[in-house]
């Protein structure tokens, strides 16, 4: 026991003094390029697109486009769910071009396009309207609400 | 296809079917998309009947990894750019489906069909009014220019 101890204390000293270096060597090669390039803050955090083109770190959103974002989520949860079933009517996803398997799980729109969960759900979290006829998916839902 | 990515796997589906049924007038450098699928030239020729007839361009597609939720990067290329109203004398096109106006469910052959209706309802081949300008002080990438997009008829 104790000669473990002993050996992890020694290890954790020289962890410490290899990690320490090894941050100070990649900020001085990494540091500049880091603000630029989208992918470090992809991996430490998720990344949002107020805008189709736009991409942000959750700490770089303003508190408007938080709140739109926050609402988009809420929205999308609304939208029905279910699983390819075979039918006919729909058979390709047009986002991946991928034939629909049975058992894949869809996302409907009020528009009653559909599509992959994931395809659609990573589309809708840019923006808000069906890729094949482009109608805003808020107002369509609004409106089914209101007839329902 | 195992390997790829969810955007390459998706161009390689879209190269399969241009090289299968390629729409009139329009032919992909397979070769050189083949060797990099987020690197494309197309050969497109002018249609018939069109103030167009008889020239030949070539448009060059960049795909980024988040392609087709990102649009592509598209600008004619090469030493005959199109004349044309919405076309700068550069190569970058003001066309509200490549920016604004995108869709994962366009695809290559709809920005190259609309590319060519674009040519071919041109009444009068000009450069647009701001050519000089914007040539000079544009970025690069078209995508990172601000398009005022307010005609439709051309």
């Amino acid at each position: 026991m104790g000669n473990c101890l002993k050996r992890s204390t020694t290890d954790d000293i020289s962890l410490l003094r290899g990690s320490d270096s090894v941050r100070e060597s990649s900020s001085e090669q990494l540091g500049p390029p880091n603000y630029q390039e989208p992918l470090p803050i992809q991996a430490a955090s998720p990344v949002y697109h107020p805008s189709p083109s736009v991409t942000r770190s959750v700490a770089q959103l303003t508190e408007e486009e938080q709140v739109k974002i926050a609402k988009r989520i809420g929205l999308i949860q609304h939208l029905p769910t279910g699983l390819y079933d075979g039918c006919k009517k729909a058979r390709e996803c047009v986002i991946c071009m991928v034939e629909f398997l049975v058992g894949d799980a869809l996302r409907y729109l009020p528009c009653m396009h559909t599509y992959h969960m994931s395809c659609i759900d990573d589309w809708l979290m840019r923006s808000l309207t069906c890729p094949s006829c482009m109608e805003p998916v808020d107002a369509a839902l609004l409106t089914s609400y209101e007839t329902n | 296809m195992a390997g790829l990515s969810p955007s390459e796997r998706r161009l390689q589906k879209e190269l399969m079917s241009l090289m299968k049924e390629p729409p009139p007038g329009v032919e992909v450098d397979f070769d050189l998309a083949e060797q990099n699928l987020l690197h494309w030239i197309i050969n497109m020729e002018g249609a018939a009947g069109t103030l167009y007839e008889g020239e030949r361009f070539q448009l060059q597609f960049k795909f980024s990894n988040k392609y087709p939720f990102d649009s592509p990067e598209v600008t004619f290329v090469g030493n005959n750019i199109p004349v044309h109203p919405h076309i700068y004398s550069n190569g970058h096109i003001c066309l509200s489906i490549l920016t604004d106006d995108w869709s994962p469910a366009l695809s290559v052959q709809s920005v190259c069909l609309s590319i060519v209706s674009m040519l071919s309802s041109c009444k009068e081949k000009q450069r647009p009014p701001d050519n000089a300008f914007y040539v000079k002080t544009c970025n690069k990438n078209p995508k990172k220019t601000k398009w005022w997009y307010h005609d439709d008829s051309v």
